[in-house]
């Protein structure tokens, strides 16, 4: 049989290796409705819970009356922190070092924190349980402005805390006072300023918002007590750490625990923590002996599970009046709710906010945190963005927009100007980072060409100067951002959690065919891990996608990771693949050269096999390996073909890009149009620009949501506004402007196949584009700083305060 | 929520205040009362059913009536809680004065609402209570003595329904512009 010759390009495309537009593999279930999300998942017997949640923000509970609710048909039992503390999980520890209560011990400290957990056979009676169970409310207090925590006369809302005065991350100066954490050279920078010529000083607020994922936040729990083992099904971003988590606090030895994380409906963020639900479903779980099924609501979701931001940043840049930056001082008051549950590595309790010179050469900056407590919902989890990333973001571009609106520059030019080099990367921020690689100003002069930059500030002035004349009644902004993200967390020597250092895994193993499976530490939640890892592979080992099974969740057969959050995949078991890959790639030499009896070293590699230097028909391809490592290896040589890795990386990378809007407002009804948005990334290498695109799509559209409207908003008695969509934005195509896409492609020098990360790159430079398209297009009229979100409704009272309505 | 309003019943000072203080006739008042007992002159304690937007309750709650000055008014306090839908406290100042041949009653109310009323109802109170006072009224001036003449609610000449729209909107939320 002569099978045909394929060319070079032939056999490349065949693989559909990094670079390719492979379509996503998922996909094929999941526009089939064949997926299998967790709440698929029916076990014979399974029964459901169903939370008591507090109406109130801050009150004592005085009694908890169950026996109403037991009496309900089909009701089991009515599980309190005290039914808990039997078996000491009345508190769980949280990421961030601090404890949570798992159900209310005493009083209730956020408006829909778990009170009690009804367990019934199915989500009706369970749901009849829940209103039937009788809670005696005392209430207090509650302290929901962030201002407002430190005042003497605060409310304590942490009782438990009281006495003690050092918490996870140094000492506590108040009650409601969490932590303070300090970077950066304090001296050098008041020095900076005193002798500054020009300065600004700006309280900048991130609102609080919320993930979101369309899939809610639900558990499967279900103990086998014959053998003793717990099968944990879940939305997880990090199937290990809950597995790991779920061993030190059940004593459960973590061989007997198997956590699987089936399909997942979006995280954002939302899934990386531990919630009550979870424990409440495994505790139900042991108790019954049956399996226990938990499932949030929509409203339980927002209002409940890990928010994202409520960061208030007091931002001072220094500068010369040519232009030139001189120091950089930022305050930031981190509102963490009623329990420090943020997810960050845990000797960063805020994240990687120190990134916050962004991507300016800042000679020198000094940054002091403070976490406080309020009568809020526990959180503060990376919302589609390295740990705090898009807070840092959002704060250096607005100070830069505010500073060069103060010198009467460009901010454009502004930034230009103050840029780190290409020849100064490596680059040591003042705050501590080494940025591995970067060309901003190239970035910056093809966005700014792209966009047509010059003929939008011709436009804009011109249409000012009508507006002025009282010939338009649009306003037009151009919001300007160029921003660098740290994310690929991280070298284990700085970036744990609990413990567990973040490194990444990948097993890779080519079955005697040459197809492969390779399994991953990591999970995705959407971003088409199946379609992708396949590809670094197929380009790394010559075996092509489509042969390659990618999967991830199942701790009982993936190697240990740490999940997926932080555009961490990529970085770090991106990496790994790369790394195991090579692994196998070795040993496929060894095998070659006994194959074709010359020396490994007289071996060349040809895109999917060895060929003999010199002698291009004298080959082996994978496939004929493959076969060989199995059926007739060399002598001496153990048969198989696998690998596995561990990547620890060296660094973190460094993902930058330059997004530009227009948009023109409506002062009369406050009405928007986004007309332009053009957002160029560079990730370094792009494994599959078609996913990438995708993923800058998605980002975009949830940056966009963010900044102009999307918000948790709380009353002064601490009720959540906005717990359901209808008060929530979450925009849908009509909304949604649309994205132009570009790039440039500037390798990380340090990871395996220089790729960066690029999933919430969107979110991180796109929410100060629209906050600095909307402050633009108003700037002209007398304003410095407006907050998000940008709503219409906001942007008419900001036209009705410059007296634009009489 | 706050609500304030003077309305005209044509019955005499003493009788209205006699019916503002008899449980029989305020719980045939209140829409939705399904029990107002007394515990004292001054306590009572009441259940009522209530629906705002797709929030449908039944509140137990205790009231207590303060200030008396009969017959020329009292305060009304008092919290409800009503399970899973969330809880309502509050409080009412209620004036009796002579006004022609019957009795102009002004009442100012504020209350506060939390739990999953407000969270899913907040924009709906404000327009569920004025229906709510006006049937109240309806019944009360039903068997005390019917109206002469309608209420002259918050601010007398009603403004035009753009301008109460921005009017309520702008009082909700805070001013966040830094000039």
């Amino acid at each position: 049989m002569n099978a045909p010759v394929l060319t070079r390009e032939q056999r490349e495309a065949k693989l559909e290796g990094m670079g390719c537009k492979r379509k996503r593999v998922e996909d094929i279930r999941f526009t089939q409705g064949k997926g299998n999300y967790v709440d698929d998942l029916k076990l014979p017997g399974m029964l459901f819970g169903d939370f008591v949640r507090s109406p109130y923000a801050h009150a004592r509970v005085k009694k908890i009356d169950g026996s109403k609710a037991e009496k309900v048909p089909g009701v089991l039992a009515v599980i309190t922190a005290e039914t808990l503390k039997t078996v000491n999980l009345a508190w769980m520890p949280t990421l961030a070092g601090d404890v949570q209560m798992v159900l209310a011990d005493g009083k209730v400290l956020f408006q829909n924190q778990e009170v009690a957990f009804v367990v019934a056979v199915d989500r009706y009676a369970a749901a009849d349980g829940v209103e039937a169970v009788e809670v005696e409310y005392e209430d207090l207090p509650a302290l929901i402005d962030p201002f407002k925590a430190l005042a003497p006369d605060a409310p304590l809302l942490r009782e438990d805390l009281k006495d003690k005065m050092t918490g996870a991350h140094g000492p506590r100066k108040h009650h409601n006072h969490i932590f303070e954490w300090s970077m950066g050279d304090k001296d050098l920078t008041d020095a900076a300023f005193a002798k500054a010529e020009v300065t600004t000083k700006d309280i900048i607020s991130y609102h609080r918002t919320h993930p979101t994922p369309l899939e809610t936040c639900q558990c499967v729990a279900s103990f086998d007590k014959i053998k003793g083992e717990l099968t944990v099904w879940g939305t997880f971003q990090a199937p290990h750490v809950i597995r790991t988590v779920a061993s030190l606090l059940s004593k459960i030895p973590e061989h007997k625990i198997h956590v699987i994380a089936p399909d997942i409906g979006g995280g954002f963020g939302n899934k990386v923590g531990a919630y009550p639900g979870y424990i409440c479903a495994i505790v139900a779980s042991i108790v019954t002996g049956k399996p226990v099924k938990w499932v949030e609501d929509r409203i339980e979701n927002l209002t409940a599970t890990s928010f994202a931001r409520d960061y208030h940043m007091t931002t001072e840049i220094a500068a010369t009046r040519d232009g030139k930056v001189t120091g950089l001082r930022v305050h930031v008051l981190a509102d963490h709710g009623g329990f420090d549950a943020c997810a960050d590595p845990s000797k960063w309790p805020a994240g990687f906010f120190n990134i916050v010179t962004g991507s300016y050469d800042f000679p020198v900056a000094h940054l002091v945190v403070d976490g406080i407590y309020t009568n809020k919902a526990p959180g503060g989890v990376a919302y589609r963005c390295s740990f705090r990333v898009t807070e840092a973001a959002y704060c250096i571009e607005r100070a830069m927009d505010i500073m060069a609106q103060k010198l009467g520059m460009d901010p454009a030019e502004f930034r230009l100007k103050n840029f780190i080099k290409r020849e100064q990367f490596p680059y040591h921020s003042a705050l501590g980072w080494e940025y591995d690689s970067g060309d901003y100003h190239t970035a910056m002069n093809k966005a700014m060409e792209a966009i047509n930059y010059k003929g939008l500030r011709a436009e804009q002035a011109a249409k000012r100067e009508a507006f002025k004349r009282g010939e338009t009644r649009e306003i037009m902004g151009i919001g300007v951002t160029f921003f660098t993200e740290i994310v690929g967390a991280g070298p284990s020597r700085n970036c744990d959690i609990l413990g567990v250092a973040m490194f990444d895994s990948c097993e890779i193993r080519v079955h005697p065919t040459g197809a492969a499976i390779a399994r991953m530490g990591t999970k995705s939640q959407g971003q088409g891990h199946e379609t992708t890892y396949a590809q670094i592979i197929a380009t790394e080992i010559g075996i092509a996608a489509d042969n390659i099974m990618v999967e991830e969740g199942n701790t009982d057969t993936a190697p240990y990771g740490l999940g997926t959050y932080g555009s961490r995949s990529t970085p770090v078991a991106g990496a790994a693949i790369a790394m195991a890959a090579r692994k196998i790639k070795a040993k496929a030499q060894m095998i070659a050269a006994y194959m074709l009896e010359v020396h490994e070293d007289d071996l060349e590699w040809d895109i999917d096999g060895f060929r003999v230097k010199g002698l291009p028909e004298k080959s082996k391809s994978m496939t004929e390996i493959a076969w060989a490592a199995y059926n007739k290896p060399p002598p001496g040589l153990e048969p198989g073909l696998e690998a596995v890795s561990y990547y620890d990386p060296p660094n973190m990378t460094y993902p930058f890009g330059a997004y530009f809007c227009a948009m023109d407002i409506d002062v009369d009804t406050g009405v928007y149009k986004v007309r332009r948005f053009y957002a160029l990334d560079d990730c370094g290498t792009r494994i599959n620009p078609m996913i990438i695109e995708g993923q800058v799509h998605g980002g975009l559209t949830e940056a966009f949501a963010i900044a102009m409207g999307q918000e948790i908003r709380y009353d002064e008695m601490g009720n959540v506004l906005t717990g359901s969509f209808m008060d929530f934005f979450v925009p849908t195509a009509v909304e949604t402007p649309n994205w132009e896409t570009d790039f440039t492609v500037t390798p990380s020098p340090h990871h395996p196949i220089g790729a960066k990360g690029v999933g919430e790159s969107p979110n991180v430079g796109g929410v100060p584009c629209f906050s600095n398209a909307v402050n633009d297009a108003f700037s002209f009229l007398g304003t410095k700083h407006i907050q998000m979100p940008h709503d219409y409704w906001r942007n008419w009272v900001v036209a009705e305060g410059l007296g634009l309505h009489k | 929520m706050d609500m304030t309003g003077t309305r005209h019943i044509a019955a005499s000072r003493q009788k209205v205040w006699k019916a503002l203080n008899d449980p029989k006739i305020l719980k045939q008042c209140i829409p939705g009362c399904e029990s107002l007992e007394m515990q004292s002159p001054t306590d009572m304690t009441a259940r009522i059913k209530v629906q705002i937007g797709p929030v449908r309750a039944t509140f137990g709650g205790k009231v207590k009536l303060t200030e008396l000055d009969p017959p020329n008014g009292y305060r009304i306090v008092g919290e409800g809680s009503g399970g899973v839908a969330g809880y309502a406290k509050g409080g009412a100042t209620v004036q009796l004065a002579d006004e022609g041949s019957g009795t102009a009653m002004t009442y100012e109310v504020r209350a506060d609402v939390g739990g999953k009323l407000a969270q899913l109802g907040a924009r709906l109170i404000d327009s569920t209570s004025k229906k709510l006072a006006d049937e109240f009224f309806e019944r009360f001036t039903t068997i005390v003595g019917p109206v002469v003449g309608e209420a002259s609610a918050s601010s007398g000449k009603r403004p035009g329904w753009l301008k109460r729209l921005f009017s309520r909107l702008s009082g909700k939320r805070p001013k966040e512009v830094s000039a």
